[in-house]
Order: C-alpha cells, then structure tokens, then sequence
C-alpha cells in the first residue's frame, strides 16, 4: 500500500493548506445547490414510512397458540411479561382413559414501559405465539395503560406481517449445506434471472439506479486513493440488482419519487403466501439434481468444516422374542390396573426396543400420585395452591397520586 | 400645514397628524417585516438543508409559524433571576430593539416613498446602529450569569471591532455620491455603486456584508452567541417577551434593516439594476424589493453554510484585514473623487 | 475599585504587570456540562480559565454509569447481547460482536462463512453510521449547523437498510454466539450496496463543506494536538490515535471475522490535531463503504448459524477478545464458570481511554477551541461510564 500511503498523504498535506477562500464558495455553491434539490422529507403524520415487515414495533399474542410455558416470561431480560394461569382438566378421550390436563391462559400482559424491544421473547417461543408486528403508534398519556393486556395483544395480530423472503444464498430448511465457498457469487448470479419480477415498476427504477449508483461512485472514487478492485465492482451490477424491489431503496434525490411510493408496494410484492403469519420459512426446497448434492458432500470447500455426524449403527443383539414380549407387558400392565390404551401403548415401545436389541428397563406403572389440581381416583380433588393470584381484571393498583372522584367514577 | 397629494387625492394633514401616521408605520412595518422575514429564514434554511422548513402553523406552509412563535413567548412567565439587577435587565432589551427600529426611518423604498428623509441619513444610519452594543453589555453583566458576562464581553469587543469597516464603507459610498442623504445616494446610482466604479464599489460591498453580518451577530461571527458553547451569550438569562425582543426579533429587524440598507447603499435602491430605459417601467417598489430580497437570501445563505470564527480569528480578521482594506478603499474613493474625469462619472 | 489619589496605571502598565506576574488575575473556574450542548451527553469537564485560556480541565463521568458489568452477571448471554448494544448506542452492533465472539471462542464454535460475511457487513455499515454521526455533531459544535441535516440524511439510508434485517434502527440485538439471529430478506444486498454507494457520493460534497472550509480549517488544524506517546500512555485507540500518527487497527493487526480476506486501507494523519482526527474519520466512512461492497461481491451462501446448543453455557475458563469498535478498541473480559450467564465481564471502552487524554490535550488551549476538541474527541457517554 505504499503508494496509496503517499497519495493519502499528499492529499492530506494539500488540503490543509492554503486555499484562498475558494472553500468558502465552493461550501456555499453546496448548500445552494440543496436548495433545489428534491426534498426526501416525509411529513408525519400525514404521510407514514412503510416500515419493514421485521420493525420492532409491538408485540402480538395469537391466544390459541400458547401453552402458558412460561419460557417468554422466563427469558424476558426486564421481566415485563405477566403471566398467570391454572390448570384445567378435561374428560379423558376414550372410556376409561386418562384424564388430559391442559394448561389455560388467564392473564398474559407485556408491560411496554419496561419492555425493551429484545425480541428474546419472540424468539424463544416454541409454539410460535408471539409475533412482531410493526405498528408503533401506541403512546399513552397514563403509564398504567401501556401494560397491554392480552386481548389488546391479540388485536395487535391483525397488524402482523409475514416474514420477508429471505436473500439468495440464504440456506432454507431442506436445502443441504452447499459445502464449496466459492459459490456464493455464481449461484446468487443464477437464481436472480429467476427471481420473479413483481412489481417491476418500482424494480426497474432501483435497478438502473443502482447501476446509476455505479457511475457517480466511479467519478466519486477516482479522487480517492482506491485500488484495482474497484475497476471490478463499477462493471459488475449488485448481484440481486432485480431483486430490489421488495426493500425499498434509498431515495435518489433528484430522481426517484418520494419514499412513500416504490415502499408500498412491498407487502404486495412479497406475496404472502399464507393467511396466517408464520415464522418459518414455507417455500418449498429448493430441488438441486443428484450431481449436483454429490459434488457439495464429495468436496468440503477449504473455508467451511461442515460438521457432521457419520451414523454410527447400533449392534442388534436380540436375545428376546418381541411378540412374547409384547404380551408379557400387556399383561403386566392390565395386572398393575393402566387403561388398556396406555397397556397397548407401553407394550408396543417394549416390542419395538426388543426387535432392535435395544435393552429395556422395566416399563413404567401408573403410580397413584396425586396432583393438586385433578381428582384421582379415590382422592378428592386438592384445594388450589397458593402461587398466582387470579387476574382481577385489568385494574392497576392505585399509583402515588390517588384518582380524583372524576376518575374513579 | 402640509398639503399632500396621494394618488390623485389632495388633502392636508397637520405636522401632529402626520408624525402619528409615520409612528404608525414604523411600529407595523418593523413587526411584519421581522416576522416575515423570520418565515423566510426558517424556509430558506429548511431547503437549503435539505428538508422542508415550518409546514404546520397556520395551514399553507407554516406561513404563520413566527407568529406563532411570537404568541407562544407572550405567554412564558416573566423570570429575573435573583441576583440579576432588575432595573438594568429589564431595560438592556429595549435599548437592543429600538435603535433597530429607528433603522427603518431613512430607508428609501420609492421615489419619495421615505418615512423620513433626513439630510444626514448615511450619518443617522451608522449613529444609531452603534447604540446597540451598550443594550448588550447591559443584558450581559446585569444577568449575574458567568456564561452571560463572557457572551456579553466577547459581543462589545466585536461589534466595536466590525463598526468601523462599515463606517468606512459607508462613507466611502458618501464620498462617491456626494451626499449623505440617502435619497440623494440612491440618486446618484445611475450605475448601481457594486458595477461602478469598477473595483471599489465591490470591495466597498463585501467589506460591507462582512461587517454587517458580524454586527449583527451572525455565522460566522456568532461567537458571542455560540449555541453550542455558551448557550446564548449574553441572553442567557432571559425569557419570554424579553427574550424575544431583544435577541430574536432584534436579530431579524436588523437583518432585515441590514438587507435594505445593503440593497439601497450599493445596488441602488428603488432604481433599476443597469440604466435601460424599458426597465424604468418597472415601479421602483419592486426593484427595491427584490434588491432586499437577494440581499436577504445572501445573509441567511451565508450564515447557515459556515462554522464559526474563533474569537481572536474574529478579532484579528477585523484589525488586521477588514479596516486597513477599508482605510485603503476610503483612500481609493478619494482618489476617484479628486482626480476621474467628468465623463467617466457615471 | 481606586480611591481618590491612587495611581490608575494605563494598559501598557497593567499588560507588564500581568506578564510579569505582579497582578493578580483570578482564575474561573467553569463547569462545562453535566447538561451542555457540546458535549455528547452527560459529561462534565472542570476547566479553570484564565481570561480565555484553559489551565486544567478534569473531566468528571459517571453520570450515566448503569452498572452493564453487574447487570451482565444476572443475565444469560442471549439477553446480554441485547443490553449490551446500548453501551455505544452509536454503534450498536459493533458492540454485540465481541460478545458473541468471546463466546465463540471459550465454546470452540465454528461461525459459518456466511455468518462472517454478513456480520462484517453490518458492522461496516454501523460504522459508516458511527462516523457520520459525529461528522455531523464536530460540524455542528463549531457552528456548522447545515451539514448535520445532510449526513443525518444518509444515516437515514443505512438505518432503513438496518432496520428491513434486525428490525431496529440503533439498537439491534442481532448477533448470536455462532452466528447471526435470522438470515437477511430479499432485497438487501441491493438496498445496502445503493446506501453505501450513496453515501460515498455525497461524501465528497460534504467533505467540501467542511474540510474544504478555510474557516473550518482556521478552527481545526493547529489545534488540540495530542503526540504519539501521549497517546499511547493513555491507550487512546482508534481514528484518535490515528489521527495522532499511530498506525493500529485491530481488523488489520489481529484479523477477526473475515477480515483478511477484504483489501482496505487505514488512514493516519500525521500532526494529531483536530483536523487530521476528522481527515481520518471521513476517510474510513470510505473505506467501510469499500469493505461492505467487497464482502457483498463475495458473500457465500449457506447457514447462518454454526452447531450451537440449545442452552448457550460456556466451559469454565476466561478468554479476552478484542474488536475495532468505530471510536476504538473494543474488549470484552469473559470469566465464566460454566454457567449460562458469565461469572463476570469487563469490558474495556475506547471511549473511557480516549477521554482519559484530555487533560493532556486541554491544557493551554482557548475556550472556543476546547469546544472543537471535545467534538474531534470521538467519544460516546455510554461508553465511557457503562
């Protein structure tokens, strides 16, 4: 780099010397040309942004979806999520079965004035209850009615927008692990001819400008003390320049329209594929030929240890007779008093562990515990714990200034 | 007696009468102007920072946001600070604004069209535009406020410092018209005093500007009013109508007054920019205000572009540079004066 | 105050008796801040002046001190990461990577090449941000207040990029030990090639506007000039010391990420003054901007993210990873015991050391000029006081 470092430092040298005011006009011939320059303001709120469908905006709840497993209130880092349930039993399935217990959601609240926007909740759902939704017009003139309550939550997932395609290269579930690096840039190349052109009119303008982008960058770069590289880069295109059209691009000033316009075509253009947002990715598997999975597994590129495990068979050694064993343990557990389902059940894991050679411990018997909230057999049900306080109903405790007579009426 | 002839109409009106009419002038036009010329400065400054400028207040572009600005200071409580000396803070805001006001009695916007036309206007002019200084070292030192004391103290070594550029050009331009009435100066600009003489006059003009916009505390000769260093200088303590009146409306009276003056003294007032017979048709209203009008963007133009000069910077710019350049332009009109033939004059 | 009868000297006299010392003047003490326009937040600078000249400034932090090193050992590292990207709220991202790469490194996680790509990519552009922020506040401080709106402006671009992936503006909570949360949608290459590229051309103009400035140049070269040894007894990293001639930049010394696979340069300015602090500051928005066009040309595909388990505990041990935050050198201290959260984590600031030198650098110098000096100080109060 040493003739960049002499070049860099010439400059450096030149522009801390004299330069006899023509600064001071040239600064002035800047600002003047803003002046005419299209504005990018966007007036709020007569005229909205069209944030990404990923903005951190509020927090939705689908109700059914939650199990009450308390993992987002568990790894919310402000503990703003208050939950409360209780344990309902239901009639058993069949005749004679077990009784199912569920767990029932009586009060789920995020209190906004703590929650800190993490996501960690949404995240670490595992029945995918939770969802971002990117409306953030929610301020309130009382703090207490930012704890919103699980059925403005609920409200909120009429906002909820499904996720973003993701970028070429991404890996989608299904897809192996292309194992070469070098990839990366061929492949993106290839799939952006297939990408669909939808909403080519906002397309079209973001792609010329990214190639207009390209020009100017030249003229830009040339100042500066650049290497070869860049040669290379004002050729070649962004590689999803037809792709542009889901995010918005930045605005070109004097060019493009307002930010308001090619942004708004965004949620038409991703096409939602389902109804109901979900958060995994749902298009199918990209199909790759038979030739093509050989080379990626044949050779691991030398940038990417692909991590994997080689299957290691278990030795069968069956010493029992799986059919025996099967009746034997159905007439264990019958003896021992399961349902007949559970003793079907339990038999044939016993079969299936024989015919693999698998050795079995001994089969589980129901165990007359009892559980607080379901009556067993023989034993009334018991008094409900203590723990969580019902939810009253969504009245917040009284803060330090009392309410007036107004307000409590 | 005075016997007037308006329009078309005669009619006299009474020395009394007439002095009311013109206080009444003064006390609509100053406001107006300064609350529209604030607009025109927010919106300037917005598109030149490439956004928009007041939008809301009042409907059509924020036509209404100053005076909204205005009605919004009426309401603040009225805060002396403890320790302040009462008599001398609520005072130095007046003595800041009125000499401003008083500009306006010798500005010219038509042939005749003066609200006084003194014979000594050049002198009037630069006479009152001094008195400003003391109104700022009294705010500064009666705020009982270090902050105020050092804005107060850095504003009355500058505003002295720039005085003198603009008296010498200022009588440079006297000495080329002849006179120091105002009228008889915008008279005497056949050829604007910026094309002609060739050389002096631009000098004498960017000498001018330069001083003006120091005088009147603007980028880049704000130190005295550096936001970002010592809040608001010497108005630090101040709140409210006072505040308003001696810092901001002050501030774009004088840019305006400053503008017009500029425009008068130099680009010659309500005449025609070159003397080209079908231009006199146009009234001189109209020259006068788009002469103002330039020389209005031009002050906000430059004032938003540039950082700011450091104290001695400042200081050093004005007595090493500005006022040996004016003594040599006085030198120079002189010169012009005594020895150019008749027939190069105009 | 003279009586009747005592001798009044004239200025000739009082200016000998100043210089020779025989008159005493007072010395003034001024508190710059805790609540002070120029300063970045709450920071507050004792200066004792003497007419216009600065005889000791001692700068007093701690008054946004939040306690992340106490608060980081209640909480498990996913939730650290997204505590910790308020620390320099300025760049947000950079200050999640050396967490998730402490991480990495006491676990032995392998972070995909993709996940490489992209993190350098992000971090990159939070640079770009980084600097344009405080392109915009050293114009602002000395007066300049129109080029703020303009690099606001293209901040605004890159924000809007930043925000279609993490789903925040400034802060993003994105990194995981073994790569990135989710991988980037459709569009992103193109959106963050055009915003950089924007970026870069208008650069130029601003840069014009300021460093071209003679009176910008009259406010800045010349003044606050901090050696090399001073620089380096303090610590100061980053485009600080750069400016003051020391050639360190962890992305080159001590390659992390990916690197070492992108051809950049790194701009020194050799006299230490304002002036070549900024030089330095607006020359490695460029060359971010060069960084992120290389790592988009060359970006894999694949996962982004390595075998990790579902529980994030790292084995017991302690590993000390530093990173080229945009105001310096960015270090974070793992102690951890094996748990899920760390037994504890000092985090070294650039910021803290950088501020650290300016007693140094004040002492001399005009009011008006500490003003340009605290702003060519890149320094963020999170930062320093954590």
């Amino acid at each position: 780099m040493a003739i960049d470092e002499r070049h860099h430092d010439a400059r450096l040298k030149k522009a801390r010397g004299m330069s006899y005011g023509i600064g001071l006009l040239k600064g002035m011939a800047i600002t003047l040309r803003h002046l005419f320059k299209h504005n990018s303001v966007i007036q709020y709120p007569d005229e909205r942004q069209d944030l990404s469908p990923r903005t951190r905006g509020v927090i939705a709840l689908k109700e059914e979806n939650c199990t009450v497993c308390m993992l987002c209130a568990r790894e919310c880092p402000d503990w703003c999520i208050y939950i409360d349930s209780h344990k309902e039993t239901l009639p058993p399935k069949r005749e004679g079965g077990r009784q199912r217990k569920r767990n029932v959601l009586d009060r789920f609240a995020i209190d906004y004035a703590l929650c800190m926007y993490c996501g960690i909740c949404v995240e670490v759902c595992p029945y995918d209850a939770l969802f971002w939704s990117r409306e953030f017009e929610y301020a309130e003139y009382d703090i207490r009615n930012l704890t919103h309550e699980k059925e403005k939550l609920s409200d909120w997932m009429s906002t909820v927008l499904p996720p973003p395609e993701l970028e070429d290269g991404a890996l989608l579930p299904g897809q192996p692990e292309p194992a070469v690096a070098g990839n990366g840039a061929p492949a993106p190349a290839a799939q952006a001819p297939t990408q669909p052109a939808t909403a080519s009119g906002a397309g079209d303008p973001s792609g010329t400008q990214t190639k207009q982008a390209a020009p100017p960058a030249a003229s830009g770069d040339s100042d500066a003390t650049q290497p070869s590289n860049t040669a290379s880069l004002r050729e070649t295109p962004s590689p999803a320049a037809p792709a542009a059209e889901a995010t918005p691009p930045p605005e070109k000033a004097a060019e493009t329209p307002p930010a308001a316009a090619p942004p708004a075509e965004t949620p038409k253009a991703a096409e939602p594929k389902a109804a109901e947002p979900e958060p995994e990715a749902e298009p199918e598997p990209a199909k790759l030929s038979d030739e093509v999975v050989a080379q990626y597994q044949a050779e691991p590129g030398p940038n990417v240890e692909v991590p994997h495990e080689a299957p290691h068979p278990v030795a069968l050694e069956r010493t029992e007779d799986p059919e025996a064993v099967y009746q034997q343990v159905l007439q264990e557990q019958k003896d021992k008093g399961s349902s007949p389902q559970v003793a079907e059940a339990r038999a044939k894991v016993a079969r299936v562990k024989a015919e693999r050679g698998i050795k079995r411990g001994p089969t589980p018997v129901e165990v007359e515990k009892p559980v607080p909230s379901a009556p067993t057999k023989g034993r009334p049900a018991e008094p409900e714990p203590g723990g969580a306080p019902e939810a009253k109903g969504i009245e917040p405790e009284p803060g330090p200034v009392a309410p007036t007579d107004e307000e409590k009426s | 007696m005075y016997e007037i002839n308006l329009v078309g109409i005669e009619f006299t009106i009474t020395a009394w009468q007439l002095l009311i009419v013109k206080l009444l002038v003064i006390l609509t036009v100053v406001p107006v102007g300064a609350l529209a010329g604030g607009y025109a400065m927010h919106k300037e400054l917005g598109h030149l920072q490439h956004r928009l400028g007041p939008m809301y207040a009042g409907g059509f572009h924020g036509w209404a946001q100053t005076l909204a600005d205005g009605l919004k200071f009426i309401y603040k409580e009225d805060i002396i600070p403890a320790n302040a000396d009462k008599r001398v803070f609520t005072l130095a805001p007046a003595i800041i604004f009125v000499p401003v006001m008083l500009l306006f009695l010798v500005i010219p916007i038509d042939r005749s069209l003066i609200i006084e036309d003194l014979d000594v206007g050049l002198f009037y002019l630069l006479a009152i535009g001094s008195v400003g200084v003391i109104g700022v070292l009294m705010a500064g030192w009666s705020s009982a406020n270090k902050y105020a004391l050092i804005g107060a103290l850095r504003s009355a070594a500058q505003l002295i410092a720039y005085e003198l550029p603009i008296v010498l050009t200022a009588a440079t331009v006297a000495m080329l018209a002849g006179t120091l009435s105002i009228t008889g100066i915008v008279e005497a600009q056949d050829w604007p005093f910026i094309l002609w003489p060739p050389g002096i006059g631009l000098i004498a003009f960017l000498i001018f500007l330069v001083g003006a916009i120091a005088e009147m505390n603007l980028p880049p000769f704000d130190m005295p009013v550096a936001e970002s260093e010592i809040i608001t200088g010497a108005f630090t303590e101040y709140s409210g109508m006072r505040f308003i009146f001696g810092f901001f409306f002050a501030e774009m009276a004088h840019i305006v007054a400053f503008s017009g003056i500029a425009a008068t003294l130099f680009l010659g007032g309500y005449r025609p920019i070159v003397p080209w017979a079908p231009l006199e048709n146009i009234p001189g209203v109209i020259w006068f205000f788009g002469k103002f009008a330039f020389m209005f963007f031009f002050i906000i133009w430059v004032r938003f572009t540039f950082p700011r000069l450091r104290e001695d910077q400042l200081q050093k710019f004005a007595w090493k540079f500005m006022i040996p350049a004016s003594l040599a332009l006085v030198l120079a009109a002189g010169a012009w004066v005594l020895y150019a033939p008749e027939s190069l004059w105009r | 105050m003279a009586r009747t009868g005592e001798f009044i000297p004239d200025s000739s006299e009082i200016s000998k008796q100043i210089s020779t010392g025989r008159m005493q003047t007072e010395e003034m003490v001024l508190n710059v801040g805790p609540q002070h326009p120029a300063t970045h937040g709450v920071f507050r600078l004792l200066a004792t002046i003497d007419g216009e000249v600065l005889t000791n400034a001692e700068p007093i932090i701690g008054y946004m001190h939040r306690g992340y090193e106490k608060l980081v050992e209640a909480r498990d590292y996913r939730q650290i990461t997204n505590l910790v990207s308020r620390m320099d709220w300025l760049s947000g991202i950079n200050n999640e990577l050396p967490l998730a790469m402490s991480i990495e490194k006491l676990m032995g996680l392998e972070v995909p090449p993709r996940a490489q790509y992209l993190r350098v990519i992000l971090c990159e552009m939070n640079r770009i941000l980084n600097h344009l922020m405080f392109f915009a506040s050293f114009g602002a401080e000395l007066g300049a207040i129109t080029p703020t709106f303009y690099a606001f402006r293209e901040r605004e671009d890159i924000q809007y990029v930043m925000e279609t992936v993490t789903g925040g503006r400034m802060h993003f909570g994105f990194f995981r030990p073994g790569g990135l949360k989710e991988d980037v949608p459709k569009g992103f290459y193109a959106a963050a090639l055009a915003s950089v590229r924007q970026v870069i051309d208008r650069l130029y103009q601003y840069e014009d506007l300021l460093t071209g400035n003679e009176i910008f140049k009259g406010r800045t070269i010349g003044v606050g000039v901090l050696d090399k040894e001073t620089a380096y007894s303090y610590g100061v990293t980053g485009p600080i010391a750069r400016g003051s001639g020391i050639d360190m930049d962890v992305r080159k010394d001590e390659p992390y990420l990916v690197y070492d696979h992108f051809d950049f340069n790194v701009h020194t300015g050799p006299n230490g003054d304002c002036f070549d602090r900024f030089w330095v500051l607006v020359h490695e928005v460029v060359e971010s901007a060069r960084i992120v066009e290389q790592a988009i040309e060359a970006i894999p595909s694949g996962p982004i993210m390595g075998k990790v388990p579902r529980v994030v505990q790292a084995p017991e041990g302690e590993v000390y990873v530093r990173t080229e935050n945009p105001l310096g050198e960015l270090g974070f201290y793992l102690v951890s015991d094996g748990g899920n959260k760390p037994y504890r984590m000092k985090i070294r600031t650039p910021s803290y050391n950088n501020v650290s030198a300016l007693p140094a650098v004040l002492k001399g110098t005009m009011v008006a000029d500490m003003i340009a000096i605290l702003g060519s100080f890149f320094f963020v109060l999170g930062d320093i006081d954590r």
